[in-house]
């Protein structure tokens, strides 16, 4: 059987990021597009950790990579709260959760 | 009480009065509120009068005995003028003066203003506005003739167009707003030539080649030539162009785009005073501007405002580009005979009195121009220059007594206007009987202008035929057959309005004789044109010396220029009696070796006329009064290398190619 | 003392003094202005009597010799040139020579006089025959015959020329070109000064009677019927007026013949034409009238134009117009003498230059060089002087006017159409004689020839009394210039001087019996003979004069001596150019057999035979005698007219013997003509076969006349269509009238009229279409501004504007397709950096 490889980790990592991506265009529920973004975050972090273990060439090992990640967990849970927030308002202003109502800055 | 006497009778105040009093007399009355119809009129009449006071008391010699001493009209220089600096920036002077040639043609503008103005008094509508747009041209006729300055010519010769516009576009016939406003057309596009020609001359111009005696001879004061190092000083001053295009290396000979500016100058300013003049390509605006303007009006512009063409001609073309005259005369000559026979041919035809007699003025004015273009100085032969002498003089006699006659007519058909108000020739006849008086000076004044001999319109006629045979004989037969045409013409019409059992239009009864005011308008003009008809000595004793010295100055740079070769080249075709010169006989090798004045041709002491020791062409002529003082030569004192030199290398190309590159080429 | 010069100047200012009087106080004058004429009669007869005081100091200071032979000495063949031998010494010689007399020199612009110059013109006293032409290599040969007269015994010692000439008055001076007012007297001019006075103090006291009716203050014209009820109009009278017109026509002659220069001659020709005009248009209510005048003057005029043209030749050439020499400047004629003898000299004809030294010496100007004077200019010249001539005095080609202006006054048409206006012509070819060359002078020949014919036939069939003088003057001044022409200088101004008193006696007469009868028409005539006798036997003696009776070789009347001296001249040029001589001769004979014929069918129309209307006849009466004086006066006149007194010798031939120059420039162009000289032709052989020549052309012509229309024996057939077309077209003046009308008249209407159409046509519309290019201009200006500036500013704003609206379609307002564009961008963006 063969090692798991980086490469392995940016394919998984790729799957969060795209479906994470996939979830924020398609959905048209807020909390799905909230959903959608969590898994986008957190497929950067795996990103960030998995070039902390195998650095790119040119960079000596470091631990950049696992302190970036840590630091995206932080990121993400203030952006859930900041995103909750906004959901809950744009609830109370919309009555309905449809990313889509919020047409007012059309052209 | 002397000093203000001199003061008084100084050039200064005495020619700005003659130009500027009609001018206050405007203000006067335009301003005036308390002044009714008939006092405005006699206002600007005493006007008009006052200025002719003033020029008659100049024209007699010995009146002026202020600063300047009696005017020796002989002198054939600026007997009488003076130069105050105006924009000195540009060389810009005030400066006025009279001479030879501008001052029968003051004379003739001071006589006919107030005979102008006595016959507005028919005029009703805005009789205020009418006096002060007359006024104004008055000032602008007089300021034009008298300016020796070209930037102030060329101000006076636009304050004449505006008030002629207003006095046609308002008062006149039918027709007027078009008239009026072709008129005005016609004559701007001339005038913006001559602008062009006047920058030309100025920025070609260049006072520091004149030598101290000719810079004072044309009142510069030559102080004003240390100012600027280096430079070129421009000038506008007439007298000093034309010295500087007397000059051997003159100014004016420069190329300027492929032609030498000299015959820039000669056409723009030539094709200026054409459409004033008229010619004839350039000449319908006359008619209809004398048809639609009001009996006054039309006197003015047919008695003087024709004769600044003519005066312009011989002031500026004549003088200042003597190599273009030499090349074009031929097409100059053209354009005259054209205009006489198309003149009175055109005269023929009309049924309207006042634009025969409008046509009659194209025909006459062309005698004006074919006697100053015929160029009849042949290098070898110094009589030759007498015959254009007497050109040059009819023509300006000419101008003179088609003034008076034209002017008249214009009056008589106006006083029949206004009392059938209407022109048709065909309904006209039997006047000899109804108005008796009437009839006897119109007859007078036709005949004088038919050219009978006796009164004044033959002396100018006979002159310029008879001089125009030494140019080419076939022109002296064109002009002279013109006679018959103006015979016909001007009897055809005699006999249809005066003669005839009885009067076939409107208003038999309104023919009444003259008034008193009109017979004052009449009898002065019929009574000038017997006596200039008897008596010419009267006008040529003032103009002719001026002619003299200018055909004299032609003469010398034709002398200078053109070769002495047996067959003389350019237009001068041999008249039909002269097929070739007579190589034998001493006297005309002797005269060969005379004409090319060589440097001993001294400048002369200032003032007097001494006899030029040099060139013996001249000592033997004992013309009388008519003796040239070619005072202030100036010409040979700047050229450094001897003119016998220059005339060698003077390569005299064909006459068709441009005469000026040949010299320009020579000098380099 | 009362000079010669200064006598006749009175006699010349004097009408112009009556003239300015009546001008000014016409109304003044008598009742009706009647003092005007007697006025004017008085000037006019005071400057007779001063012409004639002046004719007697001129004869006794210089006195026609009384030499019993035939041919007085003095200026037999007297000529105007130098003799060759004192020419060529020395130029100040020739001035010795012709030193005697003293000049006057008007000072510029005043009227003082000095002593007149008295230049004496010395000819070549040897009779080696030397004159100049036969010496010429060119000329000897050909000429043979000529020479062996030339040297015959009848030449004389050629006796100086007695000449008085100075200026007055300088009209205008350019260098050496000086036009100048001045007199020119020799026996000529006296002759002509009293011919003309005379005749005209005759005519107005003539007039005085026949303009009676012009005194009422209201006249009624016959002839010019106008209003509803067709009556004659009425006009005031205008008797003043008349005699101011007459004195200023006898002015202006007299200043003409005085004349020393061409152009004072020019001057006074055009004033005696305008009088002309003014006297023909007298009755100016009368449409004919005023056309005849516009005609007679522009017809003159078209003759002035020529003249114009030959003065300006002359100009051009010598820079002179004075006839004769003065200190200043050589005059025309010792200009052409010397240029002829230049000929000789150098084989080519020059034109000395102009010396003016201030010592008054006449020599030629070293800095004016000689110019070669072309022949042809010479002839020009010439030419263009005698096309003035014909223009004068009504010769072929300009003669259409004369006889139209027969509308004027009788009186008129005597002084002006028949004795003096029109003799103007014939003078000048005289007083300019030296100047013509030979090829002028055939010119001169043959046109004077062609009007004697040409008149004389359209004479035969003129009806009206008037118009039959005039063809006959007409006629008559072509026998002078015929005469001119061939070299008989005196004959021709002898039959001029004689002619002028016959001629004014018929006019005079035609205008009695007009009074009397009313009409002019000679159809309503006949049988007057009782009626008014005077008037008929004083226009006999016209009729006999002018036809030239007399008995054949010794006496006779005026016109037989003058008519006789011509026809000489005329038999003489038949030995010098034989051929062409004869025809000259034969022609000149008809046309003398012709004047007879119609003068004397005249007198018999109108006073012989049945009165054709009886009204005119019964009331018809004689004329008062203020106006049978004059014509009693003038026939005897026309009787001894051309006697010779015979202890004195003296006579009008002989004293215009003396004046005679002779013209001695030697053809170039037609050698064969040659002019005969005319002493020659005072020959007595000659006279006798030439005065019985004449004698039976005029018997010829008045037998037939009488057959005709004196016994009516003969009847001209009517009914030959052929004749009536002959009279049609001599009554018709053979249509030059109309094909003047349409060669001249109408195409230069046709012209006028094209040239008022360019005006309007093309140049006017010409300038309107400039002006409208100018609007048009000046609207695309507009339309440029509003288009394509603004057009393009605006289309920009709406294009951007455009497009934002199609960007703003892509602002959905739907966050999830923003997000979906970065998405898309950032994939884009990748695969383009992977491939660029």
């Amino acid at each position: 059987m063969n090692a798991v490889t980086c490469f392995h980790y940016y394919v998984v990592a790729c799957v969060l990021f795209v479906t994470g991506l996939f979830c924020i265009l398609s959905k048209r529920n807020i909390i799905a597009v909230l959903l959608g973004a969590e898994l986008v975050l957190n497929g950067a972090s795996l990103n960030f950790a998995t070039l902390g273990v195998w650095p790119a060439s040119m960079v000596d090992a470091a631990v950049d990579g696992q302190l970036l990640a840590l630091f995206v967990i932080v990121l993400a849970a203030a952006e859930a709260a900041l995103a909750l927030g906004i959901a809950l308002s744009f609830y109370h202003l919309h009555r309905a959760p449809d990313v889509d109502e919020a047409r007012e800055l059309h052209g | 009480m002397q000093q203000l006497a001199e003061a008084l009778t100084s050039p200064f105040v005495i020619l700005s009065a003659i130009v500027f009093l009609p001018l206050l007399g405007a203000l006067t009355v335009a301003v005036a509120p308390r002044l009714t119809e008939e006092e405005t009129k006699i206002f600007s009449l005493w006007i008009t009068i006052l200025v002719l006071i003033l020029v008659l008391w100049l024209a007699i010699p010995g009146a002026v005995d202020g600063r300047l001493g009696s005017l020796p009209w002989d002198q054939g220089r600026v007997q009488y003028g003076f130069s105050v600096g105006w924009i000195e920036a540009f060389g810009v002077y005030y400066f006025l003066g009279l001479d030879g040639i501008n001052f029968p043609l003051v004379l003739l503008t001071a006589l006919l203003g107030p005979l102008a103005m006595l016959a507005s008094f028919g005029i009703d509508r805005q009789v205020r506005a009418y006096c002060a747009l007359f006024l104004l041209l008055h000032a602008g006729m007089l300021g034009v003739f008298i300016s020796l300055d070209l930037f102030l010519f060329y101000v006076f010769w636009e304050v004449v167009l505006l008030p002629m516009y207003f006095l046609i576009g308002v008062w006149g016939g039918p027709r007027k707003e078009y008239a009026a406003i072709k008129f005005f057309l016609f004559t701007l596009a001339g005038s913006v030539l001559m602008l062009v020609a006047i920058l030309l001359l100025y920025f070609y111009s260049d006072l520091r080649l004149l030598n101290e005696v000719s810079l004072r001879a044309c009142q510069i004061d030559p102080a004003v030539l240390s100012g600027k190092r280096g430079q070129a000083v421009h000038t506008f001053n007439m007298l000093a162009l034309a010295e500087l295009a007397r000059l051997p290396q003159s100014p004016f000979d420069q190329d300027f785009w492929g032609l030498p500016v000299s015959v820039w100058i000669f056409w723009l300013l030539m094709i200026g005073f054409l459409i004033k003049l008229p010619a004839v390509p350039l000449h319908t605006w006359l008619p209809d501007a004398h048809v639609e303007a009001p009996t006054p009006i039309s006197m003015l512009l047919a008695g003087v405002l024709l004769k600044m063409g003519g005066y312009g001609i011989l002031r500026l073309c004549y003088t200042i580009c003597p190599d273009a005259a030499y090349q074009f005369a031929w097409p100059i000559c053209a354009v005259a005979l054209v205009s006489m026979v198309y003149g009175a041919l055109a005269a023929m035809a009309q049924s309207d009195f006042k634009r025969l007699v409008a046509y009659s003025s194209v025909s006459h004015m062309g005698y004006v121009l074919l006697g100053l273009a015929a160029w009849t100085i042949v290098p070898g032969d110094p009589s030759s220059r007498h015959y254009w002498t007497m050109g040059m003089s009819g023509a300006v006699y000419q101008m003179i007594a088609h003034g008076i006659t034209s002017a008249g007519m214009f009056f008589l058909v106006g006083v029949v206007y206004d009392r059938v108000h209407h022109r048709d020739l065909s309904q006209f006849g039997g006047l000899f009987n109804r108005m008796p008086f009437y009839s006897a000076v119109s007859l007078i004044i036709f005949f004088a202008a038919m050219g009978l001999p006796g009164l004044c319109g033959f002396i100018g006629e006979f002159f310029v035929v008879v001089a125009s045979w030494r140019f080419y004989p076939g022109v002296a037969m064109v002009a002279a057959s013109v006679v018959i045409l103006t015979a016909g013409y001007i009897l055809w019409t005699v006999a249809r309005v005066f003669f005839g059992p009885q009067y076939r239009g409107p208003h038999p009864e309104a023919l009444t004789d003259m008034t008193v005011r009109e017979k004052w308008v009449a009898i002065p003009l019929a009574v000038t044109a017997v006596i200039l008809g008897i008596y010419p000595k009267l006008l040529l004793g003032y103009f002719q010396p001026s002619v003299t010295r200018t055909v004299y100055h032609l003469a010398t740079w034709a002398d200078r220029h053109l070769e002495t070769s047996t067959t003389a080249t350019g237009p001068q075709a041999k008249p039909l009696g002269e097929t070739k010169f007579v190589p034998s006989q001493i006297s005309s090798a002797a005269s060969l070796s005379q004409t090319s004045p060589g440097l001993a041709h001294p400048s002369l002491p200032h003032g007097g006329p001494a006899r030029p020791d040099g060139s013996k062409n001249s000592s033997t002529e004992t013309d009388g009064a008519s003796a040239p003082s070619p005072l202030a030569e100036g010409s040979t004192v700047t050229g450094q290398r001897p003119e016998g030199v220059l005339d060698q290398a003077i390569v005299r190309p064909g006459a068709d190619q441009p005469k000026g590159t040949g010299l320009v080429e020579g000098r380099r | 003392m009362l000079s010669i010069p200064i006598l006749l100047t009175i006699a010349w200012l004097l009408p112009l003094g009556s003239f300015l009087a009546i001008l000014f106080w016409a109304p003044r004058l008598g009742k009706h202005g009647s003092a005007a004429g007697l006025l004017a009669t008085v000037a006019i007869a005071a400057s007779f009597v001063c012409a004639l005081a002046a004719a007697s100091l001129w004869f006794t200071k210089y006195p026609i010799p009384s030499a019993e032979s035939h041919h007085p000495p003095y200026g037999a063949s007297g000529s105007q040139p130098h003799s060759q031998d004192t020419r060529l010494a020395d130029p100040s010689a020739r001035e010795s020579a012709s030193a005697p007399g003293l000049w006057t020199q008007g000072k510029a612009a005043s009227k003082t006089q000095g002593p007149s110059q008295l230049i004496l013109w010395n000819a070549p006293s040897d009779r080696s025959g030397s004159t100049e032409r036969s010496s010429r290599p060119d000329q000897a040969s050909r000429v043979s015959p000529r020479h062996e007269l030339a040297n015959s015994p009848t030449r004389e010692p050629l006796g100086p020329v007695p000449l008085l000439t100075g200026d007055w008055y300088v009209l205008a001076e350019f260098g050496h070109l000086r036009l100048t007012l001045g007199y020119y007297i020799d026996t000529l001019t006296i002759l002509m000064v009293l011919m003309v006075t005379l005749v005209a103090t005759l005519i107005h006291i003539y007039s005085l009677g026949y303009m009676h009716e012009e005194l009422h203050p209201e006249v009624s014209d016959q002839e010019i019927l106008a209003g509803d009820p067709p009556q004659p109009i009425r006009r005031p009278g205008r008797f003043a007026r008349f005699f101011q017109y007459l004195s200023l026509f006898c002015f202006s002659m007299l200043g003409l013949v005085l004349a020393n220069n061409l152009f004072m001659i020019f001057i006074f020709w055009e004033l005696v034409g305008i009088c002309s005009y003014l006297l023909i248009g007298f009755y100016l209510e009368r449409p004919q009238a005023v056309r005849a005048a516009s005609k007679a003057f522009i017809v003159n005029r078209v003759g002035d134009f020529g003249m114009l043209v030959g003065l300006a030749a002359w100009w051009g050439a010598a820079g002179t117009f004075h006839f004769a020499d003065s200190p200043r400047s050589l005059g025309l004629f010792s200009r052409v003498a010397q240029a002829e003898l230049d000929h000789n000299r150098t084989g080519q004809v020059v034109s000395p230059g102009i010396r003016e030294q201030p010592s008054g010496q006449v020599v030629n100007n070293p800095d004016y060089p000689e110019r070669p004077v072309a022949y042809g200019l010479l002839v020009l010249g010439g030419l263009g002087v005698f096309c003035g001539c014909v223009g004068k005095s009504a010769q072929f080609p300009l003669h259409v006017w004369l006889p139209d202006a027969m509308e004027g006054p009788t009186p008129v048409s005597a002084l002006i159409h028949a004795a003096t206006m029109v003799a103007a012509g014939v003078y000048l070819v005289g007083r300019f004689y030296p100047a013509f060359p030979p090829e002028v002078l055939l010119v001169v020949a043959v046109v004077g020839l062609a009007s004697l014919l040409l008149a004389g036939m359209m004479a035969l069939a003129a009806t009206e009394i008037k118009r039959v003088l005039a063809f006959s003057t007409i006629s008559q001044l072509g026998l002078m210039m015929f005469a001119l022409g061939v070299g008989g200088w005196t004959a021709g101004l002898f039959h001029l001087l004689t002619h002028a008193f016959f001629k004014a006696l018929l006019f005079l007469g035609a205008g009695s019996v007009i009074h009397c009868v009313g009409t002019g028409d000679m159809g309503q005539m006949g049988g007057l003979v009782r009626k008014i006798p005077w008037t008929a036997g004083t226009m006999l003696v016209g009729c006999l004069a002018i036809a030239g009776a007399g008995i054949p070789p010794w006496v006779g009347l005026s016109g037989f001596h003058s008519k006789d001296a011509v026809l000489a001249q005329a038999y003489l040029l038949m030995n010098y150019i034989p051929g062409i001589g004869h025809l000259l001769f034969s022609l000149a004979l008809i046309g003398a057999a012709m004047t007879a014929f119609y003068m004397f069918r005249l007198w018999y129309l109108v006073f012989w035979g049945r009165p054709r209307s009886l009204d005119q006849l019964h009331h018809a009466h004689e004329s008062p005698p203020v106006m049978v004086v004059p014509l009693v006066v003038l026939s005897v006149f026309a009787i001894i007219a051309g006697w010779r007194l015979p202890g004195l010798g003296w006579g009008i031939a002989p004293a215009l013997e003396q004046a005679r120059p002779i013209s001695f420039i030697s053809g170039q162009w037609w050698p064969w003509w040659v002019v005969p000289p005319e002493a020659e032709s005072h020959q007595d052989s000659i006279h006798v076969v030439v005065s019985w020549l004449a004698f039976t052309a005029a018997a010829v012509g008045f037998v037939l006349a009488t057959l005709f229309y004196g016994t009516g024996l003969f009847r001209l057939p009517s009914g030959v269509g052929v004749l009536n077309g002959l009279v049609l077209l001599l009554q018709r003046r053979f249509f030059i009238d109309e094909l003047y009308q349409r060669l001249f008249v109408a195409p230069a209407l046709h012209l006028a009229s094209w040239a008022a159409l360019i005006d309007r046509k093309i140049i006017d519309n010409l300038a309107e279409k400039l002006a409208a290019a100018v609007v048009a201009v000046a609207n695309s200006g507009d339309l440029l501004d509003r288009k394509v500036v603004d057009g393009s500013l605006v289309g920009l704003g709406q294009g951007i504007y455009g497009l934002g609206r199609q960007l703003r379609q892509v602002q959905t307002g739907l966050l999830r397709q923003y997000l979906l564009a970065v998405v898309v961008g950032t994939i884009v963006i990748f695969v383009l950096v992977q491939f660029l």
